[in-house]
């Protein structure tokens, strides 16, 4: 059976990446083999565990884990899996270092729009299915459109739809034209001009090459948008109480109803807790064991802080109430408190799993 | 040279830095000092116009206070400002532009959507109006988060070396003259006092190489405003605050340390961050209130005020 998928979305800084391992090891502790996919160029998930990652899953030692359970890290690099997809789909490898030799598709292959989280949707496709894992975890790439790594492997796939290929590599004669819809010949000469022959005689002839995988490439974009919808995955939506996170979770989440892809719940990170009793002045003594003047500064401080905590908790709280009412009525929504200290060893990790939900919750 | 006199401002930073925050406040910040400021933000958000209790106008500048505007720009309505202005008719841009198979085209030009981003800024910096002043004084960029941000700073050369030669290799490099001009464009950092963010702004920073004396500023968002006790004191204090038997004193001590712990986590992050980047560093402090409005943002503007222009 296929590894269950757990797909960890919301915008940059809402702690998607510590959010997404502390899930991974506490599921791991409990007796799953456990991969997580951190998409993060900024080497954040290995800052926190103190472990180099690269494009191979990479166990990390774990202590008291229930029997079975392991964890397993990888570190995207999408050059690499670039390299690897075209190396498997080439019939020779003549053809493979053809185009790994290809001037644009040294550039495409780390900046085409959406090859990031293309190659992101290609490496858990693959962990999915290699029958190591039970539960594939994946931290999703910090885009601007929440969206992008979900329509990846759509819009990929018309990319490299033959249509567009042929296009642009045909030779721009007359009867080639023809063949195609009215308005083309213009468009190849605006953009000759545009862009230059040259260039175009690049992209054309990675085109060319590329015709060939093309097969390959779209059966795993089928795979891949199949899996998505699989009744084994689910989307976790992480957010902080901050209104600009909460809304993109929120068209996230509608997204993700008109595309059918199975939601798990809200993780709501960096959560500020109410202060539970009221501070009355009269119990504060007026004078201490300093002298006068440094004992009404200590006695400012201690005002200060739950004025603070609970003008940031009433904040939140009118926020998480917001999101709540937008969501699906019997949506699931774990919040995690604001440690008040950094996360980045695995014992804070341990930590922030204790108000994580267990796999059972959310499959 | 003041951070004033530049064209273009572009911020950039991790996601949930709050670089929205700082592009309205510097906005209002530059506007205030009887600059006309146009706000862009990239990739068709619209945030910043809410900060202003305003609704958005789509491609249209929208004004949200005196001598500031507000755009979004959209990788769409960029190509088809450039495309019409090279080819010169429109039609012919709807034409082929809208064309079935060009979309997915000009998603596969690596860095293009980017670089219409920056065009478009370029025309907006350059624009005049019928007397032949400038339209706007200074235009900020509020620029994708970190990775991306640094691809649309040099998504020009990118193209430059990608095309070589031909209009749309001379004009990126139009683009670039201005966009790498450290007298005209200056970056501002969005960061928070905390370890992550601090070491991605590191990593940026170095990321940066030569460009580094473009970076005018770096913003530190959400500074706790240090305790007025001294360590010791506070010790002192705590220790006999603890002896008296009521729940809400031992919360309140409990709450004044792990606050106490933020700040100095935050000094320690900061004083990092400080060792490397060798720009003045400005910090914001933190907000209760999580839903900013116009009050906030004049209290934020205010503070860089008195960051970037030191009596």
């Amino acid at each position: 059976m296929r590894a269950q998928v757990i797909v960890c979305c919301g915008s940059g800084g809402v702690g998607k990446t510590t959010m997404s391992s502390a899930l991974a090891l506490s599921w791991a502790m409990a007796g799953a083999r456990v991969v997580v996919v951190t998409i993060d160029p900024a080497r954040r998930l290995a800052d926190s565990i103190g472990v180099e990652l690269d494009n191979q899953p990479r166990q990390l030692p774990l202590t008291g884990a229930a029997q079975g359970g392991e964890l397993h890290a990888v570190m995207l690099d999408t050059q690499a899996t670039f390299d690897d997809l075209v190396d498997q789909f080439s019939a020779t490898p003549e053809d493979a270092q053809t185009i790994r030799n290809n001037r644009y598709y040294r550039f495409a292959s780390t900046r085409l729009g959406g090859a990031h989280e293309y190659m992101a949707a290609e490496k858990v496709r693959e962990l999915t299915q290699s029958g190591a894992f039970d539960i594939v975890v994946v931290d999703t790439p910090p885009t601007r459109n929440a969206m992008d790594f979900i329509t990846a492997p759509d819009r990929m796939a018309k990319l490299m739809d033959g249509a567009v290929m042929r296009w642009i590599a045909m030779p721009a004669t007359r009867s080639g034209w023809r063949a195609l819809e009215f308005g083309s010949e213009a468009a190849a000469r605006v953009l000759r001009r545009l862009v230059g022959r040259g260039t175009i005689g690049e992209i054309a002839q990675f085109f060319d090459l590329f015709r060939g995988l093309w097969d390959g490439f779209h059966a795993r974009s089928m795979e891949f948008h199949s899996m998505l919808r699989d009744p084994r995955t689910r989307f976790l939506l992480i957010t902080t109480p901050a209104p600009s996170a909460r809304s993109e979770a929120l068209y996230f989440l509608e997204k993700l109803q008109e595309e059918e892809m199975p939601f798990g719940g809200f993780i709501v990170n960096r959560h500020v807790p109410m202060p539970v009793h009221a501070l009355k002045p009269e119990v504060l003594p007026e004078h201490g064991p300093l002298p006068d003047i440094q004992w009404q500064q200590a006695l400012e401080d201690l005002r200060t802080a739950p004025e603070l905590t609970s003008q940031i908790a009433q904040s939140q709280h009118r926020s998480i109430s917001a999101l709540k009412a937008a969501g699906p009525p019997q949506a699931s929504c774990w919040q995690v408190p604001h440690m008040g200290r950094e996360l980045h060893d695995i014992d804070a990790l341990h930590t922030v799993s204790a108000w994580l939900p267990d796999i059972d919750e959310l499959i | 040279m003041s951070l004033l006199d530049k064209r273009i401002i572009i911020v950039t930073g991790k996601g949930g830095t709050g670089k929205t925050t700082i592009a309205a406040a510097l906005g209002l910040w530059a506007a205030r000092s009887g600059k006309k400021t146009l706000i862009c933000e990239t990739h068709g958000t619209n945030r910043v116009c809410p900060l202003f209790g305003r609704t958005s106008d789509g491609y249209e500048p929208v004004q949200v206070h005196r001598g500031l505007h507000v755009l979004s720009i959209t990788s769409e309505s960029a190509i088809e400002d450039y495309v019409v202005q090279q080819i010169k008719v429109k039609k012919l841009y709807k034409l082929v532009f809208r064309n079935r198979v060009m979309g997915p085209f000009m998603d596969a030009v690596p860095g293009l959507h980017d670089a219409v981003h920056l065009g478009k800024v370029f025309d907006l910096a350059r624009e005049v109006d019928g007397d032949g002043n400038n339209r706007w004084d200074l235009v900020i960029v509020d620029a994708p988060a970190t990775g991306h941000g640094l691809h649309m700073f040099d998504s020009p050369r990118a193209m430059m070396e990608l095309t070589r030669v031909g209009p749309v290799y001379e004009g990126v490099r139009q683009v670039d003259e201005v966009i790498g001009d450290p007298t005209k464009t200056a970056l501002v950092l969005a960061c928070l006092p905390e370890a992550m963010p601090v070491s991605e702004t590191l990593d940026l920073w170095k990321r940066l190489g030569d460009r580094k004396d473009q970076v005018a500023a770096c913003i530190l968002n959400e500074v706790i405003a240090p305790p007025r006790s001294s360590t010791a004191d506070w010790k002192v204090a705590a220790e006999h605050l603890r002896t008296i038997d009521d729940p809400a004193v031992k919360e309140a001590v409990e709450l004044t340390e792990t606050w106490m712990d933020k700040a100095q986590n935050q000094r320690q992050a900061r004083d990092l961050l400080a060792q490397e980047v060798k720009v003045p560093l400005i910090e914001l402090p933190l907000l209760p209130r999580r839903d900013l409005r116009f009050q906030e943002l004049q209290t934020l503007s205010q503070e860089l005020d008195c960051g970037l222009e030191p009596e």
